[in-house]
């Protein structure tokens, strides 16, 4: 198996997306990703010069949109349905900063 | 701190602007159907898709292609027709779905630009001005009669999405440092939201705030966001950086934030400016870092040092179709352009003789603007050109000076819907111009249309105004009953000196009565005996 990601990249994918993770989580995810990623390595057996990248698995579907007409939204009460907490009908949420810094 | 004068003489500044305009004339979201409203009851304009719920999908609001399309034409921007949608990824509590939409590399509308017209002193803040003769041109300038024309590029406007709300309890003046917890409602997560982003081509606080100003106006007349700085519907972040004059590689840049005043962009850059040329000129070091304007203070604090790139791990956003906008689109919504600040200037400058200066504040506000073009109309057709441009002076007049002043002073009024019709600002400049009443008498008159509503002529009439002590109007009146008799001036100043009560008779009769008849006399008897 090749080494794509080191278990430093992956720390710092799940500081990132603010997943809390033991340094022994961190080195099987490690173990996993690669795994994952050396699953894909068939697509480097084509010949992709000149292959228009895809960005897209929509197909050939474009410019699709709507008209600027009100529909339905939540009630207060739905939208805050899942909340743990919450206070003057808004989601209330812990202190952000730890550090005392300002973003 | 040094003077600014000491400071340009080493430092050139740099400066960029990003604006973000929200979309609020819009009746729904980005990219989901609920409603916008500001001010609303918090989280009752949410649904899965503002919400960021597992499954929801997002479909984008045509009205607001079409709003950004419109503005990029109207900033002579390319339109870009092969775009598309990409997440920008972060972690934070005023977006559900810990991303934002937004656009890559390439956005709706690409490499536009405006043209600045800086007059009086915010001239004083460029650099080396004097040493240019007017019509000639330097860097990106032309020299103009008592100022100059700055030709500023526009990098891009891109379409993207506001972020919810939040208050943070616990710290000290709602401040997030020190909070110990927070409270968010989503309703404006998913507004409609364009960033414009400018070169670095701007090098005055004047210039920066000029631009801000000619782009909200621009906005307004296109009618697709109330581009309130007060509400935040229209906010703007300055990038700075100074490098010693004569060099071209940019310095290491601060980025302000809170400029939500037109006084504020100003100030803050100039602060900002006159810090970093200290810090420069002691052998200091800028870091790259927000900065964040006190107004009261009046000065800039560090909000965060940026010691990496951030990173957003931008990519395409695979829940939206990407764009091929066709020309027929894009010239359906050309067809919408409304006549542009720029382009009414221009033609009222030409229509009615007025200076450029009369013509740029006369537009600077739509409704001031739209009322000195009904009250021009009214203008007879048949007038000659001099007497056009003597009317439409004096509207030019009323309206920057008196109307402005009033304006100012009551913030609240509806131009269109108070007292002052163009009908009756007309007829008040006429009463000038044929010098019924004096410019000190069309004063309280002005005031009286607004605090009585009533037409002009009613005004003068219930106060007598119409006694006409204005030596020049008489003047006019006895020249042409002059003309009319020259059989019976020939007479009088034959000795038929009786005659004279035939001639004030006359006079008052062409003046309807109003004339001040010892006045009459007096003028009467000076010119017979001329």
């Amino acid at each position: 198996m090749t080494q794509h990601l080191t278990e430093s990249d992956v720390a710092l994918i799940a500081e990132y997306t603010r997943i809390g993770m033991t340094p022994d989580e961190v080195a099987r995810m490690t173990v996993d990703l690669n795994a994952i990623i050396d699953s894909l390595s068939p697509i480097t057996e084509y010949d992709l010069d000149g292959v228009e990248p895809t960005f897209h698995p929509i197909g050939t579907l474009s410019n699709v949109m709507r008209e600027d007409v009100v529909g339905e939204s939540f009630s207060q009460q739905t939208a805050l349905e899942n909340a743990p907490k919450q206070q003057d009908g808004q989601f209330l949420i812990p202190a952000i900063l730890s550090d005392g810094g300002d973003r | 701190m040094q003077t600014l004068e000491n400071v340009l003489r080493k430092w050139e500044p740099v400066i960029g602007l990003e604006i973000h305009t929200e979309l609020t004339t819009l009746e729904t979201k980005m990219f989901c159907g609920c409603k916008l409203e500001f001010g609303a009851e918090p989280n009752t304009n949410t649904c899965p898709v503002c919400l960021g719920l597992p499954g929801a999908l997002p479909v984008p609001n045509k009205a607001a292609i079409e709003s950004i399309v419109l503005a990029g034409l109207a900033t002579n921007c390319e339109i870009e027709k092969d775009t598309m949608f990409y997440r920008k990824n972060y972690m934070y509590p005023d977006m559900a779905k810990n991303f934002q939409t937004t656009q890559g590399p390439l956005a709706f509308c690409m490499r536009g630009h405006l043209d600045l017209e800086i007059d009086g002193k915010g001239a004083d803040e460029r650099y080396g001005i004097d040493d240019v003769k007017v019509g000639e041109s330097f860097e990106n300038i032309t020299r103009c009669e008592g100022g100059y024309v700055a030709h500023v590029g526009i990098t891009r406007i891109h379409m993207e999405e506001d972020a919810g709300k939040m208050v943070h309890i616990g710290g000290s003046e709602g401040r997030i440092a020190g909070a110990t917890h927070s409270l968010v409602d989503y309703n404006r997560a998913g507004t409609p939201l364009m960033e414009l982003v400018t070169e670095p081509d701007l090098r005055t606080p004047e210039e920066a705030r000029r631009f801000m100003q000619k782009l909200r106006q621009i906005y307004l007349t296109l009618g697709i966001s109330n581009c309130s700085m007060e509400e935040g519907s229209m906010r703007c972040d300055g990038n700075i950086s100074l490098r010693r004059r004569g060099t071209h590689e940019l310095g290491t840049k601060t980025e302000l934030k809170n400029l939500n005043s037109f006084k504020s962009l100003h100030d803050g850059l100039m602060y900002e400016i006159l810090r970093q040329a200290d810090v420069l000129d002691e052998g200091g070091v800028i870091y790259q870092e927000t900065r964040h304007w006190d107004p009261s203070a009046k000065r800039t604090i560090v909000m965060r040092v940026k010691e990496t790139a951030d990173d957003y791990r931008l990519f395409p956003e695979p829940d939206l179709a990407p764009y091929h906008l066709s020309d027929e689109f894009i010239e359906r919504v050309r067809a919408k352009l409304p006549e542009l600040p720029d382009e009414m200037a221009a033609r009222i400058k030409d229509a009615y003789g007025l200076s450029a200066y009369d013509a740029s504040h006369l537009v600077e506000h739509r409704a001031t603007a739209s009322l000195f073009d009904a009250a021009a109309s009214l203008i007879p057709d048949d007038a000659s050109a001099s007497q056009r441009a003597l009317v439409a002076k004096q509207l030019a007049n009323f309206i920057i000076n008196d109307v402005t002043a009033w304006l100012n002073a009551e913030p609240d009024v509806d131009l269109a819907s108070s007292p002052l019709t163009p009908e009756r600002l007309f007829e008040l400049s006429m009463l000038l111009v044929d010098e019924t009443i004096s410019s000190k008498q069309a004063k309280e008159v002005f005031t009286a249309i607004i605090d009585e509503d009533k037409d002009p002529r009613e005004i003068v009439a219930e106060r007598g105004m119409e006694q006409v002590s204005d030596a020049g109007a008489i003047e006019a009146v006895i020249d042409s009953i002059l003309a009319e008799n020259p059989d019976k001036v020939d007479q009088y100043r034959g000795g038929k000196t009786g005659l004279i009560g035939f001639f004030v008779g006359q006079c008052m009769k062409a003046m309807q009565g109003q004339g001040n008849p010892k006045l009459i006399n007096e003028m009467l008897e000076k010119k017979l005996s001329e």
